[in-house]
């Protein structure tokens, strides 16, 4: 370990800051028994002691990442088992444990700056077999698909998948290969396509809501393109595809579902009981529960639809106020920036950063500004706040991925013809 | 509103901001340590052309004509994209990217090479040379 008293203050602070949350729980919150209250602060503390000496087994040459990733997936923990009434969220709680676990099998499978580099076809694959899965398992106008109590949603694989994809791509910049007039870049045009085949994806599943991050995703693979030394955008090239994107937003617009549009020009305070009935309420929430809240668990949110992923800001502004709930998100842009602190030394890494930080804050956005009313509601959740084992899965995978950039090996893969992919 | 959830309210906003403060000032203490990491990765190389320095922060440095490569080196008997250098368990290779005048290392045409310390690069009319930095011991 290359820095122990950092571990160890990181530690120290994230279990002091828990600990402050359990303790206003304990004071002020809402609970039948105190044995709920105590069973939420074991399961809480333990995870942040378990996770913190398991870490010790991992060479790593920086935690902050895993720290922040512990300090927000259990403050989500305290916040979803507080709704509607202090008692321990079991299923956040694994959830959170698997988003932990998944983190570190990102940050694994991508510390080498060749490893998936040179089995890129993999990637492809995958991508490929998770849309024959949506298109065979989940049937139109759906997302989810039901294995007994649980319900998959495998459009989330996709966003690590399309971010790896993106990565994997960026060093075939110069292997240009002459088509009619123009000389094009294979893995570009694949990579295109394949975004495009995911965005067509996701409209025939009416999950509209996911086609913003993905697109950031993609636009982050391509504006590092731009940067990449072997790559030669010219300004033509961008300014097409900046007027390729606006006419495809409106094309989009023109021939969107009907629900869509009128979401699109909804005014919710003349339809409270309709269609603008959770932003109503979500905004009536926020501005009851003020700069400090009415208390964990004392908020009237959580009988309402989605309160605890699709309008999870608001009931978090609700209960703990909206002082906490910003805190909660400025967490969540400290942990995206770690890239910023100490810059990633390979492009692939460096992709890998870009996407991972484009998605996370276009979901971001999506959600608060949707629970704000200043955008159109999209359902999007906030990654590690809101509940759902299949984004906090995919969230932990593409943290995973930060971690991986903070903490590269540059290390030659054996049985691989050196530098295969220049 | 009762001052004392109002205070608990407060404090935990300020406990996650104080937790938050912490982990980044510890991440920018890891930055220096960071770099260290990266001179290790590297071998502490760079290459230096008649008093220019070029320095390799990057796992993988394009050295051509084009004026998008890292290293750039505008010269009619340079290609745009001539050769690239790659590091892997702190050995720096070059390879040549299929130019037309060649890469040449101590005076030997090359397709791939592994470079020492000291290697004369040729490149068009350029000569290169890998060398530790000076300020790395």
């Amino acid at each position: 370990m290359s820095n122990p008293f950092s571990y160890l203050f990181s530690c120290i602070f994230v279990i002091a800051a828990h600990a402050v949350m359990l303790f206003n729980v304990f004071s002020s919150g809402s609970y039948e028994s105190s044995s709920d209250a105590f069973i939420l602060a074991a399961a809480v503390i333990g995870l942040d002691i378990a996770y913190s000496f398991v870490m010790l087994f991992f060479r790593q040459h920086t935690f902050t990442v895993n720290f922040m990733l512990l300090l927000i997936i259990n403050m989500s923990n305290i916040f979803q088992s507080c709704f509607g009434g202090v008692s321990l969220d079991v299923k956040h709680y694994v959830t959170g444990i698997a988003a932990l676990v998944s983190c570190q099998i990102g940050f694994l499978l991508c510390r080498s700056h060749k490893r998936i580099q040179n089995e890129k076809k993999i990637v492809y694959i995958c991508m490929i077999l998770v849309m024959i899965a949506i298109v065979t398992l989940t049937g139109s106008r759906s997302m989810w698909v039901n294995i007994g109590n649980f319900s998959i949603q495998p459009s989330e694989f996709l966003k690590p998948l399309l971010v790896l994809a993106c990565a994997t791509s960026i060093t075939e910049q110069q292997n240009k290969v002459r088509v009619w007039k123009f000389y094009i870049v294979r893995e570009n045009v694949i990579l295109f396509i394949m975004t495009a085949a995911i965005c067509l994806l996701q409209w025939w599943c009416r999950d509209l809501g996911s086609i913003p991050t993905f697109a950031a995703i993609y636009a982050a693979g391509f504006l590092l393109r731009i940067c990449y030394p072997k790559a030669k955008f010219s300004k033509k090239t961008l300014i097409a595809a900046a007027i390729a994107v606006f006419v495809i937003a409106c094309v989009g617009v023109y021939f969107a579902p009907d629900y869509v549009k009128a979401r699109l020009f909804t005014d919710i305070w003349s339809d409270t009981s309709g269609g603008g009935y959770q932003q109503s309420r979500a905004l009536i929430a926020i501005a009851e529960g003020g700069w400090f809240g009415k208390g964990p668990g004392k908020g009237f949110l959580c009988d309402i639809f989605a309160h605890e992923n699709d309008i999870v800001f608001a009931s978090i502004s609700e209960e703990w106020g909206l002082l906490t709930a910003l805190m909660t998100v400025l967490a969540l842009l400290i942990m995206i920036s770690a890239p910023l602190f100490d810059p990633p030394r390979s492009y692939y890494h460096g992709t890998l950063a870009a996407g991972v930080c484009a998605a996370f804050t276009v979901q971001m956005a999506l959600n608060i500004f949707g629970s704000c009313n200043l955008i159109p509601f999209t359902g999007v959740t906030i990654p590690f706040i809101s509940a759902g084992g299949s984004s906090m899965v995919t969230s932990g995978l593409m943290t995973g991925m930060l971690t991986a950039a903070q903490s590269p090996e540059f290390h030659r893969i054996p049985g691989k013809k050196r530098g295969a992919n220049v | 509103m009762e001052l004392t959830p109002l205070l608990l309210c407060a404090a935990t906003a300020a406990a996650i901001d104080i937790c938050s403060l912490v982990l980044i000032l510890c991440a920018y203490r890891e930055r220096s340590t960071g770099k260290k990491r990266w001179n290790k990765i590297s071998s502490g190389m760079e290459l230096v052309e008649q008093g220019h320095t070029h320095r390799l922060l990057c796992d993988e440095i394009l050295i051509g004509r084009h004026a998008s490569a890292d290293i750039r080196l505008p010269e009619m008997s340079v290609s745009r994209y001539h050769a690239l250098l790659t590091v892997a368990d702190g050995v720096w290779t070059i390879t040549d990217l299929g130019s037309k005048s060649g890469v040449f290392v101590n005076g030997v045409q090359i397709k791939r090479k592994k470079l020492r310390e000291n290697d004369v690069i040729s490149i068009g009319s350029r000569r290169l040379t890998l060398r530790k930095r000076r300020d790395v011991k």
